[in-house]
């Protein structure tokens, strides 16, 4: 745990990905129509991992785009389906249902449990959701994504690249500009 | 992905010139972006790579969520793109390099070691 100077948790978003853009503009709509203010900051990753260090020295960029995190005021970190969790927590639509995320049941909290695997699997179909920077589908979605590419006639995404590795060497040797 | 040194400097659309273009050390430049997954595969092995190279050639990133514009004056169609500069001149690139570090060490050393024979 890290000493925090936040008022508020701040959920950090992919501004890159459609998915992720859709799912912080209703966070962000729901947040702000509670009585006295949005009880939760709603900002995008960026590109400055020094910056995403200042507000937690443990949260490194990479994983802010590769999962969801949740930054607490007391210092703590939340990600995947704990993230969700604490989200609809601080959602006055949400927050009946985010109790059930607390419940025990032999130990275990079984609610969580679901939420935990929905997170994961949504974060796998984030690529076939039209996110262009989630990257790879896991395996099991390649077939899925291969058929959507050739339905949508996309075959690469607008910055990323999934082309196999190839070395080539300028023709002539180019003063670059 | 644990939080360790930076063998791999950022450098911006300010700063390319001075430390790539007139370097006269050998340089590996990757372009890249932190939402792109195939450079989060990459980036571990890089930094390996990178550390394991030392004083012998130096390896900055080029964000081009940031740097658009060199990403464009570079011709650069997808990321990871890794371009190596010698006295300023292109001579050698790697398109979405398979994130091992044979693959790696042999993209960012190859091309120098055909200049030097």
């Amino acid at each position: 745990m890290t000493e925090s100077t936040l008022t508020k948790p701040i959920l950090l978003f992919n501004d890159e990905c459609a998915v992720c853009r859709v799912i912080a503009r209703w966070v962000c709509n729901s947040a702000e129509g509670q009585e006295g203010g949005s009880s939760i900051d709603i900002r995008p990753i960026g590109n400055d991992p020094d910056a995403l260090r200042i507000l937690n020295p443990a949260l490194d960029i990479w994983d802010a785009y590769a999962n969801i995190h949740i930054l607490m005021p007391d210092g703590t970190m939340r990600t995947d389906g704990e993230a969700v969790a604490e989200t609809l927590r601080n959602l006055p639509n949400t927050r009946w249902l985010a109790r059930c995320f607390n419940v025990k049941l032999f130990g275990r909290r079984p609610f969580q449990a679901i939420l935990n695997g929905a997170y994961t699997l949504l974060a796998d179909l984030r690529p076939l959701l039209g996110c262009e920077s989630c990257g790879i589908p896991p395996p099991w979605l390649r077939p899925f994504h291969w058929l959507a590419q050739r339905i949508t006639g996309r075959f690469r995404g607008r910055n990323h690249t999934a082309i196999k590795s190839r070395l080539t060497k300028p023709p002539t040797l180019k003063r670059t500009r | 992905m644990p939080i360790a040194a930076d063998f791999v400097k950022s450098v911006t659309g300010e700063t390319f010139a001075a430390l790539v273009l007139a370097s006269s050390e050998p340089v590996a430049v990757e372009f890249m972006s932190y939402g792109c997954e195939h450079c989060r595969l990459l980036e571990p092995v890089l930094q390996e790579v990178a550390e394991t190279l030392g004083a012998r050639e130096a390896v900055f990133r080029v964000n081009i969520a940031v740097d658009q514009e060199l990403a464009d004056r570079y011709e650069i169609e997808g990321t990871p793109t890794l371009v190596m500069y010698s006295g300023g001149i292109e001579v050698g690139r790697a398109v979405g390099p398979n994130p091992s570090v044979k693959v790696l060490w042999n993209a960012v050393t190859r091309p120098f070691e055909e200049i030097a024979s």
